[in-house]
């Protein structure tokens, strides 16, 4: 009872902050983009904390997403909410296809193979220039500002939908991982081998978890292609722009539970901006440096990520008052 | 007993914090008033400094500097009471979205009279879609063609597009030849893939295409690239009579090398970024020399102008240098013009009117002039080549400093 009084204190707090912020500002768009990232890492969450699956190519299925809807508005005019399903949907048999040959591969390899998948995506969309502007990049158009168009002048509506998707995808991760899948996955993660003998279908469950992730992070990449307005094949397929890092946020803030990826892209994103706008005008790639001091320190600190210091807190609070 | 200790010094850290919080209020006010007539004009320069592409982001940082610090030193500008200008630097970092963000930044923490960068089409692109929704000007030279075609209001290109400059790349070596009683009937293309590689490429396509001469190599690769040899092992068996690589530094060493190293000797003429900069030579030594590349300005062609940016920073005044001083000396003008900071004043006043003197002679056409898209339309692109530890003008003829060595 307490927890979700916590949990919903929480939202009306993230809910209230694009209120705050100056529309046409810095922070909202950091803010906005902090939630988006997120939103991805939770999606990722569902294959690399529940499975256990370390995928390091879900910008492949990301950027499908932000191409699609982009591509759709700009040779159809059809509205980035449709094409935001069609991504989803391209993005999710994507992640089927990708998931089959990838499946029975484990730990490294599996991390290697799904990163190849990225670069492969990337390859295409720099090559295909007919359809994706090539490596120019593709402007996302400015039509008349309506919600139905998915055009704001403001950022403030794209802090909301971003806040909308974070809570979704979150919720959709929830259920999962307390479902009966979350426990399938997480017997696979334990021993596959044992899964297999008490009936648990690890094929099946697997694509299912992999299809679910790869939809939700496409969709994520038509929200992201709409804020951006602005993407080209590096951006959206890029291995350290997207798909390490929403890989690192997730560790970060500690894999496999729903706070870890909101903790890890609350720490990361910002901090990243903060050390460009304190350092970067003073030595050339300090901030590059100092950010990864930083992530390395609190890997050492918590190697299983963010979230342990609030089991720690908690663990010290019940001790006190048993005393 | 420690506890009432604390308490009194606390309360003496509060005294003297709010004497110096009520300073600290107090003096922007004590400043503002001190130079009510000349609050500072600001301009955001955002650069690829960390990165790959740092190296032309410093130099690009390095050209701004110097007219700035010159312009200050001189008593800044008079128009506006003596206004200083105060450069607000920050990095691009290697990712549009990023840089982008950090347009949004520094449009947000102060006001911006304009913004200059990002060297990077990509970079500059993603920027331009932060100033032009804030009415912000945006001065650059980078190459790419959508920067100037997406009919924006608020972005000046200072140079010519890569499409021009790529055809000028072929068409200039096919006149540089011709005089030399050559006759080029096969090319090859190489580049790497980016928004400027591939953009010049097709200017080069074009030209070849319009002149007859067969490509026979027209290969792109990715950024960043490792080794070179299965390219110039290509370019070997190819049969061209010249190759023109359009890549940015490191990779324009490792052609070049490569090249050289398998006594493959048939010109090569470069794209500019990679091609024109003392690291390519610092790079390459012996195998620098003769090197041909297209550019968009020289520093040969303004030494009393450049000569300045030797003595401060030790090395030539690179062509993105030299530009990035341009688009300053264009955005300084057009606020002396318009007698206002406002960003809109000052693209009013950037807008069709021509602008001459000062670091403008270092460009091609010797003026700036911006069309209704925002391109300067006098620009020319122009051919230099490697003397030892510098580069030489050597074509168009009525611009040319030396005569270009071909060796076919």
């Amino acid at each position: 009872m307490k927890r979700w009084l916590a949990l919903a204190a929480v939202i009306v707090a993230v809910a209230l902050l694009p209120l705050l912020l100056d529309p046409r500002g810095y922070w909202i768009r950091v803010f906005t983009f902090t939630l988006l990232f997120a939103a991805m890492a939770q999606a990722w969450n569902i294959v690399g904390g529940l499975a256990n699956q370390t995928s390091l190519g879900h910008a492949a299925f990301f950027g499908i997403g932000a191409y699609t809807s982009t591509v759709l508005l700009l040779k159809f005019g059809i509205s980035p909410w449709l094409g935001m399903l069609a991504g989803g949907a391209l993005g999710g048999l994507a992640a089927l296809v990708i998931a089959i040959p990838t499946m029975r591969l484990q730990g490294h390899y599996f991390a290697l193979a799904t990163l190849a998948f990225g670069e492969v995506m990337r390859v295409i969309a720099n090559v295909w220039t007919s359809l994706t502007g090539g490596p120019g990049g593709l402007s996302v158009p400015f039509v008349p500002p309506s919600l139905a168009a998915y055009s704001f002048k403001l950022l403030r509506p794209h802090a909301y939908i971003a806040l909308a998707a974070l809570v979704v995808v979150t919720a959709i991760f929830e259920i999962i991982r307390r479902g009966a899948m979350g426990y399938r996955l997480r017997a696979i993660k334990q021993n596959p081998a044992a899964a297999e003998v008490i009936g648990v279908d690890t094929t099946r469950v697997k694509l299912q978890a992999a299809v679910i992730s790869g939809a939700l992070i496409a969709m994520l990449g038509t929200l992201y292609a709409q804020v951006a307005v602005f993407f080209d094949p590096d951006t959206v397929f890029g291995i350290a722009s997207i798909s390490i890092r929403i890989a690192l946020i997730a560790i970060i803030g500690g894999v496999g539970t729903a706070a870890g990826p909101i903790l890890g892209a609350f720490f990361i994103i910002p901090l990243e901006e903060v050390m460009n706008d304190l350092l970067s005008s003073r030595a050339a790639g300090l901030s590059q440096l100092v950010f990864g001091v930083i992530l390395i320190s609190v890997i050492l600190w918590r190697p299983r990520g963010f979230i342990t210091v609030f089991d720690s807190l908690r663990a010290r609070l019940s001790r006190s008052g048993a005393s | 007993m420690s506890k009432h200790h604390s308490l009194g010094s606390t309360g003496v850290n509060r005294r003297a914090l709010l004497s110096g919080t009520a300073a600290l209020l107090a003096s922007p006010f004590v400043l503002s008033s001190a130079r009510a007539e000349a609050a500072p004009v600001n301009v955001g320069v955002i650069m690829p400094l960390s990165g790959p592409n740092a190296q032309f982001g410093i130099n690009s940082r390095n050209g701004i500097e110097l007219v700035a610090d010159e312009i200050n030193t001189a008593g800044g500008i008079a128009e506006l009471g003596g206004a200083k200008i105060n450069l607000v630097v920050a990095d691009a970092t290697s990712t549009p979205t990023t840089a982008g963000t950090v347009a949004q930044r520094l449009i947000t923490q102060q006001d911006m009279t304009a913004v200059l960068g990002a060297f990077v089409s990509s970079l500059t692109i993603a920027i331009s879609e932060v100033t032009e929704r804030r009415d912000i000007p945006l001065l650059t030279m980078s190459f790419a063609d959508q920067i100037t075609g997406r009919g924006y209001k608020n972005i000046f290109q200072v140079v010519a597009k890569a499409s021009v400059i790529g055809k000028a790349q072929f068409e200039y070596t096919a006149a540089i030849a011709q005089a030399a009683g050559a006759k080029i009937e096969k090319i090859a293309i190489m580049y790497e893939d980016t928004a400027y590689g591939t953009a010049q490429a097709n200017g080069l396509r074009a030209g070849a295409k319009a002149a007859n001469v067969e490509v026979v190599m027209d290969d792109a690769y990715p950024l960043g690239i490792t080794d070179t040899t299965p390219l110039i092992n290509k370019l070997r068996g190819s049969g061209a009579q010249a190759v023109f690589p359009v890549s940015y530094l490191n990779d324009s060493l490792l052609i070049i090398r490569t090249m050289r190293q398998q006594k493959l000797t048939i010109p090569a003429i470069g794209g500019a970024a990679g091609y024109v900069i003392p690291d390519f030579e610092k790079g390459l030594g012996e195998f620098a020399e003769n090197v041909l590349s297209i550019d968009t300005s020289n520093y040969d062609l303004a030494p009393q102008l450049t000569e300045r940016f030797r003595k401060r920073f030790g090395y030539f005044m690179v062509h993105e240098a030299l530009e990035h001083a341009v688009c300053l000396e264009v955005l300084v003008q057009a606020i002396r013009k318009a007698k206002s900071a406002k960003a809109e004043d000052v693209a009013a006043a950037l807008r069709g009117a021509k602008f001459t003197g000062g670091w403008i002679n270092g460009m091609t056409g010797g003026a700036v002039q911006f069309d209704q898209t925002g391109l300067n339309v006098l620009s020319v692109p122009l051919m230099v080549q490697w003397r030892a530890k510098d580069i030489v003008t050597v074509w168009p003829k009525d611009i040319a400093k030396s005569a270009p060595v071909w060796r076919s």
